[in-house]
């Protein structure tokens, strides 16, 4: 029983020695608060905009006490009001209402001062342009503070605290860009680990460069530099490719990594194939209707078929090559055996797997790897010499099965004669479609083999036994 | 006795043989390329030729020159045999087939002696129709294959792969014949190793025509084939009995 006793007192007396504390420090607030917080300290008190928006004018003290500006008054901001006079203001809105209100703040932090901080920069003119920021979006109002990564969790929202709203940059040009980071873009992007100055480097809490770019186009060629600092070996491949090469000649109309895998919300490419294809349409259109038109096109788009190639499987993505060069004719067997030699793909689709191969050993086939090698290893120059694209086309390759047997003859000959001018129709017949002699698909050729196939080694074997039984009786005779 | 040198073929003949041997070798290293692209031996020898382009020119060519040399070798032969300057020694006879089947019954131990021969043996007259007839298909598919467009215009598509296939194919065997038996029997052959120089020199010992051509031998010298026969049977007698 005495010893709760002892406790009780006890709790009374340590509660009775804080309430004096905080009423010390209280006592100081009230000096430079005044009344104001009778009212404004309390949660509740609402003010309406004509616009019907409304704002809580309520005033937290915690937060006023950690603010840089914890030694000023109320009136010493909020000069209209004093103890006596508590005037009532009519605001169209909201907005209004922060503009003016942040009005307060330049009468201290002039707008000299406030250019020198590169950050404001773009701010300023902006304002200047007839579109202000409040001051008090980025900085807070009552709770006030020096912008820092202090402040703010993380990067983002420390950036975001700007660039969250719309902001434009202008260009010697003239150009300007409007742009808003969206957050929920961020961090949906394959990007969402990394901090804004991971990529804009150069940039921090402390260092906002001011940078002066002739246009747009020079904007988002220089944001693509960044790319580069981690994806270096992509960067590399790109220099071997056609859109550099442009590029560096001066076409700043080439794509650079951004056009292709966007900025702040870049994805992962690869899930649906048909995203591929959409990015070169941005700029190859009519290539990209053809193709879409083709076999392997329709397949894609009206089946979202996954087997089919799309732009990036023969072009390849980033080192992609000029498809004019003898080199790339040379390969082009190469890029449709990748899929054609493949009995996993073409066994879907009842496709033979000889296709690359019987061509391969045909004529051209020969000619054109021997051709290539020539070229590669001694420097000969070489001729054309037909490939798979010259007989079935390149993105117009449509299936041979929905084609009129004698409609495929006359194109066919048509493809031969691009080479041989005076092939007659018949011509096209030496070429036997792939098809491996059989006696029902050029049962003359597969006789002809067929009676080779048993005449040959039995001359031999002739032979030799001639041979053998000579030297036989030679050595017995011996 | 062994000095004698028999007068076997013309300067002409030597000359034609020497260009054969020369034509055939271009032709089978420039044509056995082509068929096995695929070997690093046939691409180095493509590579150091200038190319496919010119091996297939110097394929092309040659066989040209080789087909001129085959129509004018039958012309003389034909020549030969209607002027009476020469017999038909190359006409395959039913004793070529008889030949054969006693030679191998020799080799084999079932006869005594080989097949007597004439000019021509049945193994020289084999290597010789079949390289003729060869040399026909390899003309004219080659020829096909040369100028598909213009062959195309009367006959088939069909017949130039065709006559890929058999190019190629009767290739093999006309190098078969000249490789193994040709090469044999006039290098390998124990009888005549090292190297049968009749083709090259024009002569032939009357020793090896005793054994090799007795028939020939026998009209030559106005004996009959009983005398020559013994002969020649003495004289193997006579080795043999040196020999031990």
């Amino acid at each position: 029983m005495g010893r709760a006793m002892t406790v009780t007192i006890l709790t009374f007396l340590i509660s009775l020695l804080s309430v004096f504390s905080s009423e010390g420090l209280e006592d100081v607030e009230k000096k430079k608060v005044g009344d104001c917080l009778q009212c404004h300290g309390r949660p509740g008190i609402i003010k309406r905009f004509e616009n019907g928006e409304t704002i809580e004018a309520y005033v937290d003290i915690e937060r006023l006490r950690r603010s840089a500006h914890k030694g000023l008054r109320c009136i010493d901001c909020h000069s209209d009001f004093s103890e006596e006079r508590h005037p009532v203001s009519r605001f169209r809105s909201k907005e209004q209402f922060k503009i003016r209100m942040a009005l307060i703040c330049r009468r201290c932090h002039k707008c000299e001062e406030i250019k020198n901080a590169s950050i404001h920069l773009n701010l300023t003119r902006e304002e200047s342009g007839g579109r202000p920021h409040p001051c008090t979006n980025c900085h807070g109002s009552h709770a006030v503070r020096e912008v820092s990564r202090r402040t703010y969790g993380n990067e983002e929202q420390y950036c975001l605290n700007c660039h969250g709203h719309p902001l434009s940059l202008s260009f010697r040009n003239s150009e300007t860009i409007t742009f808003r980071i969206d957050l929920s873009e961020l961090q949906t992007s394959v990007h969402r680990r990394l901090s804004c100055s991971d990529c804009h480097f150069g940039f921090s809490e402390s260092q906002h460069p001011r940078r002066n770019f002739r246009g747009r186009r020079e904007f988002s060629i220089a944001n693509s530099e960044t790319c580069r600092r981690c994806h270096f070996d992509k960067y590399s491949n790109t220099l071997e490719s056609i859109h550099y090469t442009l590029l560096s000649q001066g076409n700043l109309n080439a794509p650079v990594c951004t056009d292709c895998h966007g900025f702040h919300s870049i994805q992962r490419l690869g899930k649906e194939r048909i995203l591929i294809a959409r990015r070169c349409q941005k700029c190859h259109e009519g290539i990209y209707s053809i193709y879409a038109n083709s076999v392997h096109g329709k397949a894609l788009i009206d089946e979202n078929n996954q087997d089919v190639p799309v732009c990036i499987d023969c072009h390849t993505a980033h080192n992609i090559k000029d498809p004019l060069t003898l080199d790339y004719r040379e390969h082009i067997p190469d890029l449709c055996s990748n899929c054609h030699s493949n009995k996993v793909i073409m066994s879907k689709y009842g496709l033979s797997t000889d296709v690359v191969k019987t061509y391969l050993q045909s004529f051209h086939g020969v000619t054109l790897n021997l051709y290539r090698k020539q070229r590669e290893e001694f420097g000969k120059p070489a001729r054309l010499i037909a490939v798979c694209t010259d007989c079935h086309g390149t993105h117009n390759i449509i299936s041979t099965r929905t084609i009129e047997p004698a409609f495929l003859k006359a194109n066919l000959i048509k493809r031969c004669q691009q080479c041989h001018k005076d092939a007659p129709p018949r011509f096209s017949d030496s070429w036997l479609s792939h098809y491996k002699p059989s006696l029902s698909k050029a049962p003359l050729i597969f006789l002809i083999e067929w009676i080779y196939n048993i005449f040959t080694p039995i001359l031999i074997g002739g032979i030799l036994l001639q041979i053998f039984l000579h030297v036989w009786r030679y050595a017995v005779n011996r | 006795m062994e000095d004698i040198r028999i007068r076997r073929f013309s300067t002409l003949r030597i000359i034609e043989h020497w260009f054969h041997a020369i034509v055939f070798s271009v032709l089978v290293i420039t044509g056995l390329t082509q068929k096995f692209y695929y070997l690093d031996i046939s691409e180095y020898i493509i590579f150091h030729l200038g190319g496919i382009d010119y091996l297939r020119l110097i394929h092309r060519y040659t066989g040209l020159v080789f087909a001129l040399m085959t129509f004018v070798h039958i012309f003389v032969a034909l020549f030969g045999i209607l002027s009476g300057r020469w017999g038909v020694t190359m006409k395959i006879e039913p004793k070529d087939f008889r030949d054969l089947i006693q030679n191998i019954k020799y080799y084999l131990g079932m006869e005594q002696y080989p097949a007597p021969c004439d000019r021509y043996s049945y193994r020289q007259k084999f290597e010789y129709w079949g390289v003729l007839t060869s040399a026909f298909i390899m003309i004219g598919t080659g020829l096909m294959l040369w100028f598909p467009i213009f062959f195309t215009r009367f006959l088939p598509g069909e017949f130039i792969p065709a006559s890929q296939v058999m190019h190629a194919n009767q290739g093999i065997v006309v190098f078969v014949i000249i490789a193994l038996w040709h090469v044999y029997n006039s290098i390998f052959n124990p009888n005549i190793f090292p190297i049968d120089k009749t083709i090259f020199t024009g002569y032939i010992s009357r020793e090896r025509m005793l054994y090799e051509h007795p028939i020939e031998l026998a009209r030559m010298e106005g004996k009959e084939l009983e005398e020559i026969l013994r002969e020649q049977r003495d004289l193997q007698y006579e080795r043999i009995l040196e020999e031990s």
